[in-house]
This record gives C-alpha cells, sequence and structure tokens, in this order.
C-alpha cells in the first residue's frame, strides 16, 4: 500500500520565474523510511511542504500535477486530516513550544483532541522513551538545550500517532551530542513503530543505513531514486550533483569498480567491517 | 619566516564572572602560516579560547601575548584587532551595515585610516575574497549565505590580521559550499601566508583541511599535534565526544591486517588495500 504518491508534479511560488520543482514522480510505501538529500535550495523542501499540504494550502503559486497520500487527494484533504495523518519537524524546534513544562507541552496536545486521560498518559510514557526524555518532563522548553528541544519537538509529533513523519533537517541546528540523539531516536522509530518516515538530511552517513530508499533531489526534479547499495553506485555522479556516499561505502565503490569486490555495497560501518573481515584473511 | 610565533599563551586559566572554569593549564603557540583546527565536544572551551586569543576575553590567570602584546595591556584592543580577526559561526550576527562597502571598510575607518587607504583596504580585501567590486552598493542581507560569509571574512581581512579564527565555517552549508569557503580558506593560508584557525564539529573537513589539530575536552587541551596523529588516537578523542572521520575508523578497525591508525581519506585507504595485498603477493 502506498502511503505517498506523487505525479508529476510541479510549483512555482508566486513571483518566482521557474518551477522550484517539476515533474516529480515518487511512490512511497507505507512503513518505509525514505531520506530525501541533495545541495540546498534545489526543491527538497519544497517537495516534502507539497506532501504535507503546506503548498498549496499556505503559499501563492502555480500548483501542477497530484499528491495523494493513502489514496486521497491532499488538496482536497481539510487541514485537520492532515495534520492528523502527517506530523512535521522543523529544523528550528524553538517554533513549536506554547507551555510551561515539557509535560504540559506533550499533554496539551493531546487533550486538545479530547483524548482519554488514561490515553493520554499510555501515549506520554510511550513517546518519552521513544524519544529518550523521560528525565526532561517536569523542565521548562526554555531551559534545555537545541537538542534536547528536538527530541521534545519529535515527542509532541509522535505523541498525535500521524501515520507519516516527515523530518525537515531535523539536525541542522545541533551539536554532534545532539545529532547523535535524533539519529538514535529515528532508528527506534524504525524499529518499533510502523510510521512511514521521510526525513531531509545532509548527515548522509547517518540516515543511508537507516533508509529503505535515498532521493536526490536536484534543479528541482528527481536525480536518483534507489535502495541506499544501488544509489550510491557511481559516486562521481553523487559528487557532481552535490552529495558524498558513506566514506566506508566510497571505499567499497572503489574496490567494486578495481574487479576487487563484487557484491552490494555496505552502507553502514558495521557492514562495512564485515566485508573486510571477509575480504581480507583471503587476500592479506 | 616559518617558525615565527603569532600568539603566545602560557598557564592560561579563564573563569566567568559566574564563576564557571571555561579553560585551565592552557600553553600554545600559534606560529605564522598554521593551518589549525581547534575541535571538542561543546563546551569543551574551544570558542572561549578562540576569544581569548583575539583579546576579546582576557585571561583569569595566565597570559596571552600577541606580537608580544600582552592582551591585558591597556589600549590593546586596538591594535590587536589588525593582528588576530575573528569571523562569527553566522555571518549574519557580524554584519550589520547597509551597503557591502560599508561593513568591509568598517573596520578601517574605525582605526582611523584616511578614505583612500579605506579605499585600498576594501578593495584588496573584497578581490582576495571573491567578492564583485558592482556588489559595494548591495545591501549585504540579499546576498546568499556564502557571499555573506565571504563579506564577513573580508571586513576582517582588511584589517589585514595575520591570524584569522573560524567559528564553525561550513556549519548549515551543503557539500558543495562547504568545499567553496574551506578551499578559500586554504588558499588565504596557502597564497596569501595567514594563519588559519578554524572551530569545527565536522572531522572529514579538519582530516582534509587542517595540519595541526587542537583536542579541547573540559577546559584543557587534550592533544596538540598533526592532524593524522591526533585522528589515530580514537580513545583519547571519545573523552570529549569526537569520532574520527568514517575511512580513519574503518582503517583502526582493520588494523590487525596492517592498516595505519591514521588514514584520512578514501584514497588512502585504498592505497592502503594495494599494500596490504601486495606484502601478501
Amino acid at each position: 500500500m502506498l502511503a505517498v504518491s506523487v505525479r508529476d508534479l510541479g510549483w512555482k511560488y508566486s513571483g518566482r520565474n521557474r518551477f522550484a520543482i517539476e515533474h516529480i514522480d515518487l511512490d512511497i510505501e507505507v512503513n518505509t523510511f525514505v531520506s530525501i538529500v541533495g545541495p540546498n535550495e534545489h526543491g527538497k523542501t519544497t517537495l516534502v511542504s507539497c506532501i504535507k499540504g503546506i503548498i498549496p494550502s499556505s503559499f501563492h503559486g502555480v500548483w501542477r500535477g497530484k499528491v495523494e497520500i493513502f489514496g486521497e487527494d491532499v488538496r482536497t484533504m481539510s487541514a485537520q486530516r492532515l495534520a492528523k495523518e502527517i506530523g512535521f519537524v522543523f529544523a528550528d524546534p524553538e517554533a513549536q513550544f506554547t507551555s510551561m513544562t515539557v509535560e504540559e507541552e506533550l499533554v496539551f496536545g493531546l487533550e486538545n483532541i479530547g483524548l482519554p486521560l488514561g490515553e493520554i498518559s499510555g501515549r506520554l510514557e510511550w513517546v518519552s522513551q521513544i524519544t529518550m526524555i523521560e528525565d526532561l518532563l517536569d523542565k521548562s522548553p526554555y531551559e534545555i538545550s537545541g537538542g534536547q528541544k528536538q527530541r521534545v519537538a519529535i515527542a509532541s509529533v509522535l505523541a498525535m500517532k500521524p501515520r507519516i513523519l516527515i523530518l525537515d533537517e531535523p539536525t541542522s541546528m545541533l551539536d554532534p551530542l545532539g545529532k547523535d540523539f535524533i539519529f538514535e531516536i529515528m532508528t527506534n522509530i524504525k524499529k518499533e513503530t510502523d510510521l512511514t518516515v521521510i526525513v531531509v538530511e545532509h548527515n548522509i552517513e547517518e540516515v543511508a543505513p537507516l533508509s529503505d530508499m535515498m532521493v536526490l533531489i536536484y534543479n528541482g526534479g528527481i536525480a536518483k531514486a534507489a535502495p541506499p547499495a544501488e544509489f550510491f553506485e557511481n559516486s562521481e555522479f553523487l559528487e557532481e550533483h552535490g552529495i558524498l556516499p558513506p566514506q566506508a561505502t566510497m571505499f567499497f565503490d572503489r574496490l567494486k569498480r578495481t574487479n576487487n569486490y563484487t557484491g552490494p555495497l555496505p552502507i553502514s560501518f558495521e557492514e562495512a567491517t564485515q566485508k573486510m573481515e571477509a575480504l581480507l584473511p583471503a587476500r592479506v | 619566516m616559518d617558525n615565527e610565533i603569532l600568539i603566545e599563551v602560557r598557564d592560561l586559566m579563564f573563569e566567568y564572572p559566574d564563576g564557571t572554569r571555561a579553560l585551565q593549564d592552557i600553553d600554545l603557540d600559534i606560529y605564522s602560516n598554521q593551518f589549525i583546527a581547534f575541535i571538542g565536544q561543546n563546551g569543551s572551551g574551544k570558542t572561549t579560547l578562540a576569544k581569548c586569543l583575539n583579546g576579546l576575553l582576557k585571561p583569569t590567570q595566565g597570559h596571552v601575548k600577541i606580537d608580544d602584546l600582552d592582551t591585558r595591556t591597556k589600549g590593546a584592543t586596538k591594535k590587536i584587532v589588525t593582528k588576530v580577526g575573528y569571523v562569527f559561526q553566522n555571518p549574519d550576527h557580524q554584519l550589520f551595515n547597509n551597503t557591502v562597502y560599508k561593513e568591509i571598510a568598517y573596520g578601517p575607518r574605525n582605526i582611523g585610516l584616511k578614505e583612500d587607504e579605506v579605499k585600498v583596504r576594501v578593495e584588496e580585501a573584497a578581490q582576495v575574497c571573491g567578492v564583485e567590486f558592482k556588489l559595494f552598493e548591495e545591501h549585504p542581507f540579499f546576498l546568499t549565505k556564502g557571499l555573506r560569509q565571504r563579506v564577513a571574512i573580508a571586513s576582517i581581512l582588511a584589517m589585514r590580521p595575520r591570524t584569522i579564527i573560524v567559528d564553525e565555517p561550513t556549519t548549515g552549508q551543503d557539500l558543495r559550499q562547504s568545499i567553496e569557503v574551506m578551499n578559500f580558506l586554504r588558499d588565504l593560508w596557502e597564497k596569501e601566508g595567514h594563519t588559519i584557525i578554524i572551530i569545527t564539529h565536522e572531522m572529514p573537513i579538519v582530516a582534509q583541511y587542517s595540519k595541526r589539530t587542537i583536542v579541547l575536552g573540559q577546559g584543557r587541551i587534550l592533544m596538540d599535534a598533526s592532524t593524522p596523529e591526533v585522528f589515530a588516537e580514537a580513545d583519547l578523542l571519545a573523552q570529549t565526544y569526537v569520532k574520527p572521520p568514517q575511512i580513519t575508523r574503518l582503517a583502526q578497525a582493520m588494523q590487525r591486517y596492517g592498516f595505519s591508525r591514521n588514514i584520512l581519506t578514501v584514497s588512502e585507504m585504498y592505497n592502503a588495500w594495494l599494500e596490504a595485498i601486495a606484502r601478501r603477493a
């Protein structure tokens, strides 16, 4: 079943001469993890905004083509329906807070949709565990670090139980420790939920091992879309289009093209070390 | 003059007014024409140290001397700005004039240079930074982030400092933008003879560009050595939550097959592979 179906999608912001994205075709299966990568200003955020329905509802411009969420056209869905189906996390978590404590922040949204108390405390416990914020619940959202805020932002979105989660550069404003937490949360989400996840990221080394599909957006179109092992073949093409494979993957790509290795490219560090262990004893 | 000391730091300790000790036991010589990286987790003291090196913060104990001038000397600041430049992480925290020209001219005017000398400085700095003269009357905020960063660096260069400190030059930039700014900093080091100090969390950038790397953790220098030597010490780096580049870690995991601990790039790893299988043959 498709969570997202994009057909010949184009969008031109009002006042601009050219389309920000054009002729985009993309199918995303339910319960898959998709990474959207590519240089800045090439259309990544525009694409996810169209999937979320923020475009065209909150922007002026010219729309072409079609986006469907679970078979339904986003342009005919109400804002409430879209908000229920799709959770969205921005680069800057600050934008989303309104409450006195982290716990209130999380509970507020759930009370608002009229959930019974038992359900609220169940969800609170679940999202706190997945996003590792148990020890932050009684803190003010304003006295915690940027990385902690981003974890809370993800928790408050998850608590609403959307079927699709979109993260738009969730780590771009965080330090390395903060980034690591977010990638760990993404791993938890992939393992423990049946959410469909779409993440826009520059940290390819971190998201590639989680991804079922990598999509490269370049110059408003899809330059390449494939499962990671296939996506990272031909690193020159990727480099020309402004991204680099993980270093270990690049190394194996080089071994492969010099006939030192056959088989699929390793994507994670662990996979790469295992493949090295398998290759080296016979050769060295 | 390869071994000329530009900045001398001795037994530096720094406490913020609230009593937080941010730096201690810092001994450091910064030489002319070096490319240096400061690395370490947030709160390790990288930025505080950088601010001590340009006199923005004064030592609580010990001393920092720039060209033999103690940064605590009365009136030192005016001289220091011509010797050590500091480029903020976000160029928008630094740019405040309404034209590119005024922005770059601000420093030279502030130290009382005559307008014809100011013009020479502005044009020279703009040229080195690739800021076209036709942009001089533009408002900096309408430029791309990459260009705003160049304007920020030009405004520092116009003071002709020999040392330039750049705080997180590649944060929030994509691959191409990162390569562009780093190649530019490398040119300032290689062709113009500046000493460049970058503060960064991006280890592949350190591996590729920095020659000397200083590791900070809990306000102390944990290590100060050549970049390959630093990345060879994965355990020490872990103390300050720094991971060597992925390819370095792969080589380290394969040490028992003869791979060295300080491989920094994919090409080096490939050559090490060729050597390893040649040894076998």
